[in-house]
């Protein structure tokens, strides 16, 4: 098993991505309507003014049932997941949580994922983290580990092995 | 009495952000707060939410169950990791049958879940539990005159309706806790709630500086004479990344970011080295040297 199955770049997931879409129909359904665009979530935004995200048309868009398109368009990766959209909102619409179901649909229906997620989940998917234990440099230009700290040996999975096999089922079984 | 908690560090606090991690084990045992160290975490699955959110839940799931079969609540210093954990918990209560599936992954580890776990960060900690009274006791350098900025982070105070340790507009526990310490730091400046920007370092990280730097460099003209935050993924922004972040706001900062319980090591009397303060690589000299002479 690989990176590749369980991004399924290589191979879109169909039934994953039906359970994503479920998701977010269900989104559509119960949240979108509540939307009266009073466009407080983006007013509030912290990618609005520099990355020109619009929380409130994003919910606009989903009502419209545009869902491809912005699955599409780079502007869902650029959410820096703040949640003041969704602490904000009058309506208890939550344009964060739809942003993340299309990023994950994004992922299931196989386009390529922005930066280092894949090299995130590359890393937890082999030993339990993000990135491994690293040296540091201290102000005055000395290396130090972990050890070299006083620092007991980060906590990680105990049998990687079955670790692993879950994970690969997340994929897989589509849970 | 002693209280005991498993410390859950997550990844961005044990695999560099190593002075947040020195500091929470050196000043909390003061406060009668165990640490204890439990075998076979892994990551939170925060960073993961925006590839599979699925993932993210049976990570947490997963961590969580490893606390409930050792029997201890959860101390999670990292703000990333506090919300995921607490989602979890909050998302596996409402939806039973995804936390059947869930276990059923889980047994394969031979694990469970049944969602008893209570789950604490740094400021609840030290707030709520602990005390001020309690902390006000072991004070010895107060750090007399110092005006902090305060940073509590995004993923600890919303979503509020799944439950946050501190108010999600008027956020105001760390500035008690360092009023208690004998600081004076200023309860609100217009930029306290923006983002670190820290999760955009992920796939955007020009904007991410930009972010960082437009916030330092409020704090740095307002006059401050820190910043105080308590997540590491911030933390790294502020401080490891402060020169770079810098220059995309065209300005020298020379912001001194200490972590809370940095700054609570100092007031404590502990050694600097003890508390991590030579890992920081913003300018913490300033500070430490007038607490000293002060």
């Amino acid at each position: 098993m690989s990176i590749i199955d369980l991004t399924s770049m290589g191979e879109p997931q169909s039934q994953l991505r039906k359970e994503i879409n479920d998701r977010l129909s269900k989104l559509k359904d119960e949240i979108s309507d509540y939307c009266f665009q009073c466009a407080k979530c983006t007013s509030g935004c912290e990618a609005h003014k520099l990355l020109e995200l619009e929380p409130h048309k994003m919910v606009a868009l989903l009502k419209r049932g545009l869902i491809d398109e912005m699955v599409n368009s780079d502007i869902i990766w650029t959410c820096m997941s703040c949640f003041k959209c969704r602490e904000r909102c009058p309506q208890k619409v939550a344009p964060v949580e739809i942003l993340f179901a299309l990023k994950n649909l994004a992922v299931a229906s196989g386009k390529q994922i922005p930066g280092k997620y894949t090299a995130f989940l590359q890393s937890i998917l082999s030993i339990g983290a993000i990135q491994d234990v690293q040296e540091i440099t201290t102000k005055d230009n000395k290396t130090k580990k972990r050890s070299d700290l006083g620092l007991p040996n980060a906590s990680k999975p105990k049998d990687l092995a079955k670790f692993q096999a879950s994970l690969m089922k997340i994929a897989v079984e589509k849970v | 009495m002693k209280k005991k908690y498993a410390l859950f560090t997550g990844c961005m606090m044990s695999t560099e952000q190593y002075s947040y991690e020195l500091s929470v084990r050196e000043s909390l045992p003061v406060l009668e707060i165990e640490l204890v160290d439990l075998e076979g975490f892994s990551c939170c699955g925060e960073p993961m939410k925006s590839v599979n959110q699925l993932l993210m839940l049976y990570l947490s799931a997963r961590n969580l169950a490893i606390a409930e079969k050792n029997a201890l609540p959860i101390f999670a210093p990292c703000a990333m990791c506090h919300l995921a954990l607490s989602e979890c918990k909050h998302i596996l209560e409402n939806n039973k049958e995804l936390k059947d599936r869930i276990n059923g992954m889980l047994s394969a580890e031979d694990l469970n879940y049944t969602g008893s776990v209570d789950i604490v960060h740094t400021v609840d900690l030290l707030h709520d539990i602990v005390g001020l009274e309690e902390i006000k006791k072991h004070v010895k350098k107060p750090l007399t005159g110092l005006k902090f900025a305060t940073h509590y982070g995004c993923h600890l105070i919303r979503p509020s309706e799944i439950g946050r340790p501190v108010n999600s507009e008027n956020p105001l526990k760390m500035e008690e806790i360092l009023r208690i310490l004998g600081a004076e730091p200023v309860n609100y400046y217009p930029e306290k709630l923006d983002c670190c920007g820290g999760i955009l370092q992920i796939n955007l990280p020009e904007s991410a500086l930009t972010k960082t730097g437009q916030k330092l460099k409020a704090i740095q003209e307002y006059g401050f004479n820190g910043l105080v935050d308590v997540c590491p993924w911030c933390h790294r922004m502020y401080d490891a990344k402060q020169v770079k972040a810098g220059e995309t706001v065209a300005t020298k900062l020379e912001v001194p970011v200490f972590y809370l319980t940095q700054l609570l090591g100092l007031a404590f009397g502990i050694e600097k080295e003890k508390l991590g303060l030579d890992l920081n690589l913003s300018p913490v000299d300033k500070i430490v040297l007038k607490e000293a002479s002060g």
